[in-house]
């Protein structure tokens, strides 16, 4: 209170002096330089108590008139102590600004509330969005990938609006999901995964909360750590508008893997029928289904005269664009932002279209002498998304698109069950989605003492979405057997959180720092579904607007809705004593609905140390380092994945024909499934009282280094993670008349070490470079898989390792390729080895094969038990889909004006299940014969039985240019009323460096490749203006 | 400060008062909480139980069991493992088949025991009570009876199962205790029950006419020294009596079901009401998935190459059916043990098809079919693979054949004889020179050629300890192993009070 009255009062004076005019104006000039004496650009110097201000030359020169010489002027740079000096007699001054130590010291963000960067004693990864270069991205993820050790992004797919796979630490959990909870401005909206609703261009800084005393103030929700989301406020001080304009131009980063010589495609399927004993098609008659195949006689010849590019009628080269236009502005009193972006997205298939439009409102405002700030965001979006994905591009180059060339509509359909026509789809086809989601918190924040305040904010959220579908009568599996068949889908989702919570903030005795929070919680969340269906449509010109003219026998309508609620009460402590030693306390106490009745409320604590090396003496009087803190930290966090109501006993329903009429029957078990082996359906509903969440254990040991006046900053991290009680369905007797039931049972473990390499290595007076290098390293393993018998665990015939399947089966290989075995990572693949291919019949004999098996050009798979037969016995673990570690290097670099950055995303030691390795149009032509005697490939045989094996299996390990971007700014000076412009050019995904065969290496976490077309090569171009 | 505290306050009763308040209502779907508030419920939850026999693991799943391991049908060579297992004799306790039945089993006797449970003493109107309650303890009883002939010593649940420490069943001590709890459910169903024809549905005469079953069972493999049924303390006799005594009411004390005359009427599938249908199971083709329609016509019948074809009725006419996949086969045995003018062969049996005009298409002489099968479950209303044949639960004329093998005297002659005398076969005169034993032995081989298709064979030769004589494949196998089924694994590996 002394410090502010006394710095009012000298205002006071120096208004007084100014306002009486005591002498005449000087005109003063000098240099700011830093303590190197290199000068420093853009210093603002400002008469204290006016309006009057000037910025530095590139220099660090500056000349700037005062009224007198009792002027107070103000040196100020971000991340330098401010100077203050009185004029005086002088006119010219040097100034040397010290690097402010505090002032560096940015704020972060972590669960209710803040904390000095240099306080953290947990692990928390802070992203300025202002740091990193402005890449063009749909949502959030692809903004994080590359950004924070230990977080990984994958992005599987390119299609408009697909969500990205983030994980923190490796997965934790085998049925409970793995995605982070995300947290905007104070509310938990959901997890990671699909966050349409927040446009990039709206976030100013992203956290992530990795261990546990950073994540457990979450709970239960906490295990997969938490990204904090804080959005664009206005800039003090001043009004700011910015219009953005993004374009991007896409296109494969490789040549598509078809048939352009049907000639060759038919010599190659004739063969490979011939192999398998079966009639040939390519003979010039009918095959079994009426469709007449030329011959490859008729093929050369040109008697036949169709070679389609099916892949140059279903593609396209999409283009996108992203139109942001924003206003922000802070005064004493308000600050308000308001942004509206409108994105559209093209697919890579015509017609595949999304677009959407996001408006985000936020208003805070002072009152009561600044005591109280009450505030409110709103986010509002809404999209359409027309499904036409999943086109035949892989259709057969002898058929043509219409019947007789051209005449639209009449489109060429191979046989009467033709269900893949692109055209015949494209345009009879519906399939769309409209959605509306709208997201609304108010808060009020009240300063009841000055070392006290209460914070309440309540959250509201609802999501909305309508599918449209109609399937014709002709070119649908499911049009054709229902006499067309169309539905709407509605999905309806509301939330509420409401959170109190008290912070107390002092420092005793200047050496003494507390900082406690104490809060309460509530949260809603309810989720609707319909669906209407109709069949047997009369007229089909309505596609699904008029259900009622569906046959009314054979309508039909599901709904469903499921509720959840969750209390909570939550508290921290953060006691800093001398600048030197750290702590930090945290707990949280989960109340949830989902939990059965004997573990209805779950308690999460967690501990940390911290230790400021740097600020101890015989630290300092080495001269070596900036920054030295140690950290260490221990926590417990929950997974509450769960679907509500497992803890009911839950009823079945089904129909009995009884006097005619189909009654509704209802009882005690429903259907929870389909069994893998038998397709027969498998029974649960059975309640379990004793259901909760999954709990992890973390234990994380760190430091923070920094060196040479900070220019090069390192982090380390090493963590433990170990969850137990992982939520998994156990196997009943079937005297019970169940047959599964979820339970907590089974652990696993993730290790790993994360590093953080920053430096800015040249930072001159007209250029500069950074790098940043990222290296995470994550191993995970199954621990325990839960009781052997109960889990019904398969037994490896090699080994006695206890294993189950993970995924669904892979057709062509009649098996399901990964699994999770006790003391394995997690989703290892399994199957035989291949020893090469078989070059004579005895060589197979010998190999313990038999029959077709047993010929030359098959697989020659091993005997690994030696028992002189190839059987399921032989299988064992050929793969790991689980990077070795991840690393990525951001460099960036200005000269004058001119910016540019190269982003370098790399991911090592992981196997890919290449379900394409053979059969596709580069390696049939690779096949063994009789003349090519190769040992690289099989044969070419229709009806083949193939094994899941290591012959599949392909290094995985990829460096990628993700992203370049080659910015300019405009000088200030140079159009009227333009603050800031800025051009930019940027491209993502521009060349990969990997000994992968297939089209792209980065996917899913099973690690199967299941062929497709390959990735998009992006080109934006942006412009950024602000006023 | 005022303000202060009020929002303190105010922070703490938002946070705490509400707490009580965990427990989220069950929405969309029915549970414990929200059902059996009504006889609507109760009447629904009854249908469920009966619903749990149409389960494709169940209902098509009987025929595998009791008519490819009996000497009526082989099995098609392309059909899975488990299923040769049951033809030659090699079942073990991985049997996805045999688990397939098992579970079933218990799924309908849990659905049953649920409306036991939520019925009696709840309040309603004591009839829909009593109605209820003889239903459920029917098809407890009817359920139970199938896990005893299939597994012998199997768990007896006797309440519903909602929790896991419910889930580990023990097995009954011996068949003395098996047989006592079908005995009460039934005896107390037939008490609450009265005579009330329903199509799907049981009334008094069938809870009469199982009795009369589990009695005739029971005797019959006490009297053959049939493993584990020496433990059964009443004497043969004792059971042959009380058999008799229950198969005598449901010929003599009721007047809604009877002995139906016209062989081809009984198993016309647009009559599933009549005379002869003590319990038949409801399935319509108009059903949406299978368990709601049937498809037991494709079992049965032979793959004829695709296409409709037609069966010569009785009157001259033609009544058209699909074709099917040549699961259940019939054997030599079954076929030669028909005399040749058993009408049971030639109007039962097709060896002969025909196009829509009436022209022959192939028969069983020239290989076009490849075995004569059955026209038992035969839909000439089919729509694609939808049906509406049901598998005879209880026929009138098995209760007969029960009656006369029960008796093993002149009133049972008279019901054996008009067995036979519908199928166009020689009566037997009188029971001359011929034992008990000798009579009995007539009625099991007049009941194969009766019931046949019917899932009652193997149940006959294993109480009358014939299987190793009846059936090639299960030659030299010890008592034990053609009595009695294994328990499936997973049963043993879940249930440590079964081992």
């Amino acid at each position: 209170m002394k410090k502010t009255i006394s710095k009012h009062f000298f205002l006071v004076v120096a208004v007084l002096f100014c306002s009486l005019g005591l002498s005449a104006q000087i005109t003063i000039n000098g240099q700011v330089t830093d303590d190197a004496g290199i000068g420093i650009p853009s210093v603002t110097v400002v008469e204290k108590g006016t309006v009057n201000g000037i910025v530095s030359d590139f220099d660090g020169n500056f000349q700037i008139t005062v009224k007198n010489k009792n002027s107070i002027i103000e040196v100020s740079y971000i991340g330098f102590e401010k100077v203050v000096m009185e004029v005086g007699n002088k006119t010219t001054f040097n100034i040397i600004l010290k690097e402010d130590i505090e002032a560096l010291d940015e704020v972060v963000v972590v669960g209710y509330g803040s904390v000095k960067k240099s306080d953290l004693t947990g692990s928390v990864s802070s992203v300025k969005m202002e740091d990193i270069p402005l890449k063009p991205s749909n949502s959030i993820d692809g903004l994080l990938q590359g950004q924070v050790a230990g977080v990984q992004v994958v992005s599987p797919s390119d299609n408009p609006g697909a969500a990205s796979v983030i994980r923190i630490r490796g997965g934790s959990s085998l049925r409970g999901g793995n995605d982070p909870l995300v947290v905007v401005d104070g509310f938990p909206i959901g997890y990671a995964g699909d966050l349409k609703q927040i446009s990039p261009q709206d976030i100013a800084s992203m956290e992530v909360l990795k261990d546990a005393s950073a994540s457990a103030i979450y709970g239960s929700r906490g295990a997969n750590g938490v990204i904090m989301i804080t959005t664009k406020k206005g800039a003090k001080h001043t009004t700011e508008v910015t219009v953005s304009q993004q374009n991007t131009f896409s296109r494969f980063n490789s040549e598509l893997n078809l048939w352009r010589d049907p000639v060759l495609m038919a010599e190659l399927s004739n063969e490979s029928r011939v192999n398998g004993g079966f009639v040939p098609v390519y003979i010039g008659a009918e095959d079994a289904n009426g469709i007449y195949y030329p011959s490859t006689g008729e093929l050369k010849n040109g008697a036949w005269p169709y070679n389609t590019r099916w892949d140059d009628v279903v593609f396209r080269d999409p283009v996108s664009n992203n139109t942001n236009l924003a206003i922000r502005s802070q005064t004493d009193k308000t600050q308000f932002s308001l942004s509206t972006t409108y994105y559209t997205n093209q697919g890579v298939y015509i017609d595949d279209d999304y677009n959407k439009l996001n408006v985000n409102l936020n208003i805070a405002h002072k009152i009561f002498d600044d005591k109280v700030t009450v505030g409110a965001n709103i986010i509002y979006s809404k999209g359409n998304r027309n499904n036409n994905g999943n086109l035949a591009y892989w259709r057969n180059p002898i058929f043509p698109i219409y019947e007789d060339n051209n005449s639209a509509n009449d489109y060429y359909l191979i046989g009467a069950q033709d269900y893949s026509h692109p055209i015949a789809l494209t345009d009879k086809r519906t399939n769309k989605n409209e959605f509306k989601d709208f997201i609304g918190s108010a808060f009020v924040d009240i300063q009841l003492l000055p070392a006290l305040k209460l914070k309440t904010q309540l959250n509201y959220k609802t999501g909305h979405s309508v599918t449209d579908y109609y399937n014709p009568k002709v070119y649908t599996e499911d049009g054709t057997f229902n006499n067309g068949s169309g539905g709407i889908n509605n999905w309806d989702n509301d939330e509420v959180v409401s959170e109190t919570f008290l912070t107390f903030d002092k420092t005793f005795n200047e050496k003494h720092k507390f900082n406690a929070m104490g809060g309460v919680s509530y949260q809603y969340n309810e989720t609707r579904a319909s669906d209407l269906k109709a069949y047997d449509f009369l007229n089909e010109s309505l596609g699904n607007g008029n259900l009622a003219a569906g046959n009314p026998e054979k309508q039909s309508v599901s709904n469903s809705l499921s509720e959840t609620v969750m209390y909570s009460g939550l508290g921290r402590l953060n006691y800093v004593y001398d600048d030197k030693y750290l702590a930090t306390f945290t707990v949280r106490a989960d109340g949830s609905s989902k939990f059965g009745s004997n573990n209805q409320w779950a308690y999460f604590p967690s501990g940390a140390l911290g230790w400021k090396l740097h600020n101890e003496e015989f630290i300092r009087n080495l001269e070596v380092f900036d920054e030295f803190k140690l950290r260490a930290s221990f926590g417990i966090s929950g997974n509450q994945g769960i679907s509500p109501y497992l803890i009911n006993s839950r009823y079945g329903q089904d129909q009995y024909y009884v006097n005619g009429n189909w009654q509704t029957t209802i009882g005690p078990g429903y259907v929870v499934g389909q069994d893998s082996q038998s397709g027969k359906k498998t029974w649960g509903g059975i309640p379990n009282p004793d259901l909760k969440w999954e709990t992890t254990r973390q234990f994380n040991i760190g430091g923070d280094f920094a060196f040479f006046n900070r220019r090069l900053k390192v982090t380390l991290d090493y963590y433990n993670k170990y969850t137990n009680d992982l939520l998994r369905e156990r196997l009943l007797s079937p005297s019970s008349s169940y047959d599964r039931m979820w339970v907590n049972d089974g652990e696993i473990e993730n290790q790993g070490v994360e590093v953080t390499i920053d430096s800015r290595i040249f930072d001159k007076e007209k250029w500069g470079l950074n790098a940043t290098l990222l290296f995470s390293k994550n191993k995970n393993k199954v621990v325990s898989l839960g009781d052997e018998l109960a889990s019904g665990l398969n037994t490896d015939a090699l080994t006695g390792m206890k294993y189950e399947f993970s995924g669904s089966q892979v057709e062509a290989f009649r098996s399901i390729p990964n699994i999770l075995a006790v003391g394995q990572p997690i989703n290892v693949f399994y199957g035989y080895k291949v020893d090469g291919i078989i070059q004579s019949e005895a060589e197979g004999l010998a190999a313990g094969l038999e029959g077709n098996l047993a010929q030359p050009g098959e697989f020659k798979y091993m005997d690994l038990d030696e028992n002189g037969v190839i059987n399921e016995d032989d299988r064992t673990i050929i793969g790991n889909p689980n990077p070795d570690f991840i690393a990525s290097l951001n460099l960036s670099a200005n000269y004058k004006n001119f910016d540019m950055s190269l982003f370098f995303n790399g991911s090592f030691g992981q196997d890919i299940f290449n379900t394409k390795s053979f059969g596709e149009p580069s390696t049939m032509p690779l096949r063994w014969t009789q003349d090519n005697a190769t040992n690289n490939y099989p044969s070419l045989r229709d009806g083949r039985t193939v094994y899941m094996s290591d012959w599949y299996i392909e290094k995985g390990s990829f460096v990628r240019l993700q992203n370049f971007s080659l910015g300019y700014n405009l000088g200030a000076e140079g159009i009227a009323g333009v603050k800031k412009a800025r051009i930019f050019i940027n491209g993502t995904n521009l060349f990969t460096i990997t000994d992968f065969k297939g089209y792209d290496p980065e996917l899913g976490s099973d690690g199967i490749y299941w062929g497709g077309y390959p990735k998009l090569r992006n080109w934006t171009l942006g412009v950024e203006f602000t006023f | 400060m005022k303000i202060k505290n009020i929002i303190l306050g105010l922070t703490f009763i938002v946070g705490f008062v509400s707490c009580e308040s965990l427990d989220v209502e069950p929405q969309g779907f029915y549970s414990d909480k929200n059902f059996y508030k009504t006889i609507e419920d109760a009447e629904a939850s009854m249908l469920y139980a009966y619903d749990g026999l149409t389960s494709v693991s169940y209902a098509p799943v009987t025929y595998y069991i009791t008519e490819l391991s009996s000497d009526n049908c082989i099995v098609k060579p392309d059909e899975g493992a488990d299923a040769q297992a049951f033809v030659n004799w090699e079942v073990n306790s991985q049997n996805a088949l045999l688990s397939q039945y098992y579970r079933s089993i218990y799924i309908a006797i849990n659905r049953a025991n649920a409306v036991i449970e939520n019925v009696e003493g709840k309040g309603f109107n004591p009839e829909d009570e009593k109605r209820l309650l003889g239903e459920a303890l029917f098809l407890r009883a009817f359920n139970h009876f199938n896990a005893v002939r299939a597994f012998g010593l199997a768990p007896l649940q006797k309440s519903l199962i909602d929790k896991l420490n419910e889930t580990t069943a023990f097995l009954p001590e011996n068949m003395e205790e098996a047989y006592a709890f079908l005995i009460e459910d039934l005896t107390r169903a037939i008490d609450y029950l009265q005579v009330n024809r329903v199509t799907g549905r049981v009334d008094k005469v069938a809870a009469q006419a199982l009795l009369a079953k589990v009695y005739l069972f029971a005797a019959s493999a006490k009297e053959s020294g049939v493993p584990k049924y020496d433990t059964i303390l009443e004497s043969a006799d004792g059971l042959y009596a009380k058999a008799a005594e229950y198969a005598g009411y449901v010929l003599n004390s009721q007047g809604e079901y009877s002995h139906d005359l016209d062989l081809q009427n009984i198993y016309n599938v647009n009559e599933p009401n009549g005379p002869e249908h003590i319990f038949i199971l409801s399935f319509d083709r108009s059903g949406t998935q299978e368990g709601d329609y049937s498809k037991l016509s494709k079992y049965f019948t032979p793959w004829l190459g695709g296409a409709t074809v037609y069966l010569k009725n009785v009157d001259d006419t033609f009544s058209p059916t699909h074709d099917g996949w040549s699961v259940f086969q019939t054997t030599d045995d079954l076929y030669t043990s028909y005399e040749s003018t058993d009408k049971r062969r030639n109007e039962l049996l097709v060896s002969e098809i025909f196009d829509e005009s009436g022209a022959t298409i192939g028969t069983t002489a020239d290989g076009f079919i490849p075995y004569a099968f059955t026209r038992k479950y035969i839909d000439p209303l089919f729509e694609g693979d939808k049906t509406s044949t049901r598998p005879y639960l209880i026929r009138y004329s098995d209760i007969q054949l029960v009656y006369a093998e029960a008796t093993a005297n002149n009133e049972g002659l008279i019901q054996y004889n008009q067995i036979r005398n519908r199928a166009g076969v020689s009566e037997l005169a009188d029971l001359g020179g011929l034992s008990k034993a000798d009579f009995r032995e007539l009625v099991i081989d007049e009941r194969q050629r009766e019931l046949a298709y019917e899932g009652d064979r193997l149940w006959d030769l294993r109480r009358k300890n014939i299987v190793q004589q009846e059936v090639i494949q299960a030659a030299g196998l010890s008592p034990e192993v053609v009595a009695f089924y294994p328990i499936p694994q997973r049963e043993i590996d879940l249930n440590p009070n079964i081992n």
